[in-house]
């Protein structure tokens, strides 16, 4: 899974240490995630898309996109 | 981007206070048994000496506690796996009359011990929970591993004891959880 973790923390200012404090975990835990090596579960990665008031889709992206869902044929 | 603050300084890492809380465990149990295992009515100098084993398993208590305080609970499981060979279960037969009294005791330290540790668990947050989850798969399948393999050549083999299985287990849980620690750029 790809995130923008650390963009949306450059973008308020925030280091990895506040982060922590606001999600109430530990300051490792947002370094894993932001460098990739864990994902988070969907209650987490529901409350990081909370404090930087987004979408968790805005936050969170699949490493490959899904498939188009093909369109229904015209009847 | 503010910086982080600095990684822990070396006095307040989880090294420093595993190894005085080994040291303190050591030199404490070493100390009162050098007493207790030569005198059933010590000496005054003999109180001297155990006053000071006593200070020091005060002193590895301390700093049990203080890794605790600091939430570095990978380093408690080594450090039960210590006092686990210091607390000397089988010991119960040496002591004559106090047997039933020491099985005691050692069964309540060990109780208090789990349910201290699943407690702190549950304060910790989930990736920490996963690495353990992770440390105990190691501890039990390498403990599983170990046992066929012992089962394999029992016949050569000095005979088994409980306390070596659970030593075992504690240390390959904290092996396990130090490996997958690395993996995630846990820092222990």
């Amino acid at each position: 899974m790809r995130n923008r973790l650390r963009v949306l923390r450059a973008e308020r200012d925030w280091s990895q240490a506040e982060l922590a404090g606001r999600l109430s975990v530990s300051r490792q835990t947002v370094n894993a995630i932001e460098n990739e090596r864990y994902d988070p579960s969907l209650p987490l990665a529901f409350a990081i898309a909370r404090v930087f008031a987004l979408r968790i889709e805005d936050v969170f992206k699949p490493e490959a996109e899904p498939p188009p869902v093909p369109a229904a044929p015209p009847e | 981007m503010p910086s982080d603050p600095p990684a822990r300084s070396r006095i307040d890492s989880g090294p420093f206070w595993f190894t005085i809380s080994a040291l303190g465990s050591l030199g404490g149990v070493w100390l009162s048994d050098s007493v207790f295992q030569r005198y059933t009515n010590p000496p005054p100098r003999g109180h001297a000496v155990v006053l000071a084993g006593l200070t020091l398993i005060f002193l590895a208590g301390l700093a049990a506690w203080k890794l605790a305080r600091a939430g570095l609970y990978s380093w408690l499981l080594p450090l039960a796996a210590i006092n686990l060979v210091l607390l000397r279960p089988g010991r119960s037969g040496d002591v004559g009359s106090w047997r039933l009294e020491w099985g005691v005791m050692g069964l309540a330290w060990t109780l208090a011990a789990v349910l201290v540790f699943a407690r702190l668990l549950r304060r910790s947050d989930e990736l920490e929970r996963r690495l353990h989850l992770e440390g105990a798969f190691v501890g039990l399948g390498s403990g599983l591993v170990a046992a066929v393999v012992y089962a394999l050549f029992e016949n050569r083999l000095p005979e088994l004891r409980a306390q070596w299985v659970a030593v075992w287990l504690l240390l390959s849980w904290w092996v396990g959880f130090l490996l997958h620690a690395r993996l995630y750029r846990w820092r222990t």
